[in-house]
């Protein structure tokens, strides 16, 4: 999971993987997988227990950022 | 075997002390936290690094390696806050969530574009990207979604 200077930075990066170009993001995308209280709520007091009641919203941030791109599909095969 | 309290209470003093210190504690701080003896304090940081989170130790150690968003080695995601530069995240994306971290300060991720070398800067205010040099960086992974949880120093 790593920064790059643009996307054709990251494009011509040594370990791209063209079959894997679902994985590129602009950062406020990025940003914004990482706002729901999976991540916002880590200094809540209750974050173990209550880390499975995040999923759902996680997921369906990360499936509305990623336009349900199945790079992103969480559903294990 | 823990229970969800005791997993709770032990999480918060971890994420509490890296947020402070910049490093993570030995299970010897989580027992003088909770007052308990060094084995237990062993147990409660072996309990909580088995629940599932993003968080694992060095292997066939009891040393805390890397505690979401934190790690505790460093990586090329330099984190300042306050003109303080002492924590390190993840990986990319753990970086924009320090931001949750340090409410209402700006933190600021220095790394490297792992292509060009050149040095990025992104500055972010709870949740808020303020500021990126240079404009239009991206982030990218080559591990699907799905294969995270499995691939986790990877990812």
């Amino acid at each position: 999971m790593n920064l790059f200077r643009s996307e054709e930075h990251a494009r011509r990066w040594s370990r791209f993987r063209a079959e894997a170009a679902g994985g590129l993001l602009p950062l406020a995308d990025a940003m914004a997988i990482m706002s729901t209280p999976r991540h916002r709520d880590r200094l809540s007091g209750r974050f173990v227990s209550s880390a499975a009641g995040y999923a759902p919203q996680f997921f369906e941030r990360v499936k509305a950022v990623t336009r349900n791109d199945p790079f992103w599909d969480p559903t294990p095969r | 075997m823990a229970d969800a309290t005791e997993l709770d209470r032990t999480y918060d003093f971890v994420l509490h002390a890296i947020v402070a210190d910049g490093q993570a504690p030995h299970f010897t701080a989580i027992a003088r936290e909770f007052g308990v003896s060094p084995d237990d304090g062993r147990r409660r940081l072996h309990d909580l690094m088995a629940a599932g989170l993003p968080n694992w130790l060095q292997p066939d150690t009891d040393l805390i390696a890397s505690f979401a968003p934190f790690n505790n080695l460093p990586t090329q995601y330099r984190i300042t806050v306050e003109g303080q530069q002492k924590w390190f995240a993840q990986c990319g994306l753990e970086s924009l969530a320090m931001t949750w971290m340090f409410p209402g300060k700006t933190v600021r991720v220095d790394a490297p574009c792992l292509d060009c070398g050149e040095p990025l800067r992104v500055a972010v205010r709870d949740g808020v990207i303020e500021n990126e040099e240079p404009r239009g960086i991206w982030f990218y992974i080559d591990i699907p979604f799905r294969e995270w949880r499995a691939n986790l120093p990877f990812s």
